[in-house]
């Protein structure tokens, strides 16, 4: 019976099989994007939640925190701590703000960025769009 | 069939059907490697179809209301094509292993074109769903329906893509009646899809 | 060794295995740093400590691969590599622009590594494993693109195998979709879409092709069994890796921001990719029951076994355990992810390297064969301290992740994520514990190499 199975026919299934599957994954991501303006929350994408991505990118939070669960888990989610702070972009932005350059001793502190005013406006509007992401529930409760 | 062969080949013609003849006993038939392909995507139709169950299950109401906008005649009618297109190639299968390659390639262009009728009418339906706003995120039935059904869709059309090359291959005089493997694993990946269609059918227009 | 520029895989198996300690060493401090906060702070705090494990692991996995590569293309082809010249030029382009890359984030702020390198010009930077300035990700596409052309010539004026075919399309995939990283828009929902591309079609998809290839490599050599065989067992195995791998993506698509039908496409998919992982175990056990001949080098067929078995473990099971969606909305983003991380990685990625090293690096050191018995008894020592402590690593992350699901996100009184880290620190001391015997079982890896180099082969 082994005679029967080919090399041949089994390369033809990979490579018919990775273009199937490739083409149909292709398709449903073209869905995805045609229906991501009713959950992306894009019409908050300003100007300066642009400017607090690249701050959020360039002193790498993705190090410690997650975002929407993806990232490092040394730190709290950020997907939704804008709620978790009240609604409040103050609460962000004096937490940032007040970090100690030194450190607490025996535990985790966040790291003091020196961030200017916009950059910090910036990174908290950031985190506000965030929270808006329609992103069927998650997490689970505030807690993140 | 070169009718001018010389006798010693006859002999060997024979030989060539005793072989045919002990080949129609191996099961499964066709190559090995496409029952493992064929093992993998009943499994993946298996899950998706208990998913279905089971959010159906949940959900009576909601999929009983939707599932009478489907169009249950168009499906009943691509349940005949796919039926009609199996039996086919089943006669296909049996032509080339009697040798007869033209009647073999006949039958495949047939079972080819029942299924450009299915992917036709099909279609048809998928405009019509478009046109009334139906997406993949209308509701669950919707998402599930459409989901199952062009998932299936895909597979009829890389079933047509696989026996258009066996017909091609057919024409340019590959199989014989001793040798015809490639024609077998068509046809075995072409019943698949019939198969699905057969399970699909019901439990996605008919059952409620 | 049959061909002379076979030897070009030399600097890249010791730069893999460097690298590798580098890797380790920092991942002790993270370890560390999550029992005793300030650890280091604030000269290496844990988003740097955790960027250089990350991406030392990323490059050494790379060089491994590339040295992989190098080594048996041209004995698959049955001839000399296209040019030894510029796989050693690639070598010392890719190490340097590595090097500094990691000392950039160990020597300034990363906010000022950000600026030096120009990263507003074409920001790429700060997205999770693709941490690297802009500019080196420019430098990776062009080593990989001399790569893929030196290994292209070779192949196309040798003989052509399905192992280099299958090797190369992976390595070809690598690099296609390494070009993702270069897309980041301002929306953050297709940022992380486009974002999985590279890793999850990675890591689940081509990665799995290169494998598979490796393996495949070394199992023909070492158990003499039928090419033709082992070529149907590959092929069966990266077909299945695929079908179930593309879409299973889906999996991380659930809570991203895309729509909610992910949910069931991911789960269905993903939940059937361990299947080419279990598949890979039987093959690697068959293979060798089925054996021609006892290979002299009995430590690279521990290693091709155990990759194998570890392979499904991390990937398969351990990915399994937290795929489908229900189960995912609880334990996304936890210790539970980090610990289908680690196992994954070692079992799949860093396991399949030291396959290959293990196989390669006596021949590539002079030798006809195989070490002597007395640095095979220590590498086979290396390997199950390694394996078993990766095991123990897992085991206290998924503890602690069940423990972080259950206090954070599942009762009726969820505490705060701070509060609950505080509650899982004697897993974290625990997995460092493991970590320290990782690391001897790393040291007594590198002393395989030292010992017993004058004594005889093992017959």
């Amino acid at each position: 019976m082994s005679k029967t199975f080919t090399k041949s026919m089994a390369r033809n299934i990979f490579y018919g099989g990775s273009l199937f599957f490739m083409l149909l994954f292709a398709a449903l991501v073209f869905d995805s994007e045609s229906s991501l303006p009713d959950t992306d929350n894009r019409q908050a994408i300003t100007e300066e939640v642009a400017l607090g991505k690249l701050v959020w990118e360039q002193n790498n939070c993705i190090g410690c925190h997650s975002l929407l669960g993806e990232g490092a888990y040394f730190a709290p989610e950020l997907g939704n701590v804008y709620t978790r702070f009240g609604n409040s972009t103050e609460a962000i932005k004096a937490f940032i703000a007040s970090r100690p350059k030194e450190g607490i001793p025996g535990r985790r502190s966040m790291p003091q960025f020196n961030l200017s005013e916009k950059d910090l406006n910036a990174v908290a509007e950031f985190l506000k769009y965030s929270s808006g992401i329609k992103n069927s529930n998650w997490p689970p409760n505030i807690q993140g | 069939m070169n009718l001018s062969r010389p006798d010693n080949e006859r002999t060997s013609k024979d030989a060539q059907y005793l072989q045919a003849a002990t080949h129609d006993r191996i099961y499964p038939p066709g190559d090995l490697a496409i029952w493992v392909f064929i093992l993998a995507e009943l499994l993946v139709f298996a899950v998706f179809f208990s998913a279905y169950a089971l959010t159906r299950a949940n959900n009576a109401e909601l999929f009983n209301t939707c599932q009478l906008t489907l169009d249950a005649n168009a499906a009943f009618i691509n349940t005949l094509a796919l039926i009609s297109s199996s039996y086919f190639v089943m006669r296909a299968v049996a032509a080339i292993r009697e040798a007869k390659t033209q009647q073999c390639i006949q039958w495949l262009i047939a079972a080819l074109a029942m299924g450009c009728v299915f992917l036709i009418i099909k279609s048809g339906e998928y405009v019509h769903h478009y046109q009334a706003g139906i997406n993949l995120r209308t509701n669950l039935f919707y998402m599930f329906y459409l989901s199952l059904t062009f998932f299936h869709f895909m597979h009829v059309i890389m079933g047509m893509v696989i026996l258009t090359a066996v017909t091609i291959k057919t024409r340019q005089g590959h199989y014989s009646a001793a040798e015809h493997t490639g024609v077998e694993t068509g046809a075995s990946y072409w019943h698949m899809v019939d198969i699905i269609w057969l399970i699909l059918f019901p439990l996605v227009y008919i059952m409620r | 060794m049959q061909y002379q520029s076979q030897a070009v895989a030399k600097p890249y198996f010791i730069a893999a295995i460097g690298l590798f300690v580098g890797q380790i060493l920092f991942g002790l401090i993270m370890g560390l740093q999550y029992v005793i906060g300030d650890f280091l702070f604030p000269e290496i705090p844990f988003n740097v400590a955790r960027m250089v494990h990350t991406n030392l692991l990323i490059v050494w996995i790379l060089f491994g691969f590339m040295g992989a590569a190098y080594y048996l293309v041209p004995e698959e082809s049955e001839c000399e590599l296209y040019s030894p010249k510029l796989a050693l030029l690639m070598f010392w382009v890719f190490l340097i622009a590595g090097a500094l890359t990691i000392l950039g984030y160990l020597l300034v702020p990363y906010a000022t590594l950000a600026e030096m390198t120009g990263n507003s010009l074409l920001p790429t930077m700060g997205r999770e494993f693709l941490e690297q300035p802009t500019i080196t990700k420019i430098g990776i596409v062009i080593v990989a693109l001399a790569f893929l052309f030196n290994l292209g010539m070779t192949m196309l004026k040798g003989r052509k195998t399905v192992i280099t075919l299958v090797l190369f399309i992976g390595l070809v995939g690598l690099a296609v979709f390494f070009l993702f990283s270069f897309f980041n828009p301002d929306n953050l929902v297709r940022d992380k879409l486009y974002w999985w591309f590279v890793v999850h079609l990675w890591v689940e998809g081509v990665w799995e092709l290169i494998l598979g290839a490796i393996l495949a490599f070394v199992l023909i050599k070492t158990t003499g069994v039928d090419r033709e065989v082992i070529e149907k067992w590959l092929y069966v195995i990266i077909a299945l890796a695929l079908i179930t791998g593309i879409i299973g993506t889906g999996h991380h698509f659930f809570w991203i921001g895309l729509p909610g039908y992910w949910q069931w496409w991911g789960s269905i998919f993903s939940a059937l990719e361990p299947l080419p992982f279990f598949m890979m175990t039987v093959f690697a056990f068959n293979m060798v029951n089925q054996r021609r001949r006892n290979h002299p080098n009995q430590a690279a067929v521990l290693w091709a076994l155990g990759t194998s078995v570890m392979a499904f473990l991390g990937a398969g099971v351990w990915g399994f355990m937290h795929t489908l969606a229900p189960v995912n909305y609880y334990t996304h983003g936890t210790q539970i992810t980090a610990a289908h991380g680690h196992m994954a990685f070692y079992g799949a990625y860093a396991m399949i390297v030291l396959t290959i090293i293990s196989y390669a690096m006596p021949m590539l050191r002079g030798r006809k064969a195989a070490n002597s018995g007395k640095s095979q008894i220590l590498e086979m020592w290396s390997f199950w301290l390694m394996t078993v402590s990766m095991v123990f690593i897992t085991l206290f992350l998924t503890a602690a992740g069940v423990l972080q699901v259950y206090t954070q996100r599942y009762t009726d009184n969820p505490q705060p994520f701070m509060a609950v880290q505080e509650r899982l620190e004697l897993f974290y001391w625990m997995r460092e514990a493991a970590g320290v015997v990782f690391l001897i079982g790393l040291i007594i890896y590198i002393i395989s190499f030292f010992a017993g180099s004058n004594e005889p082969e093992q017959a």
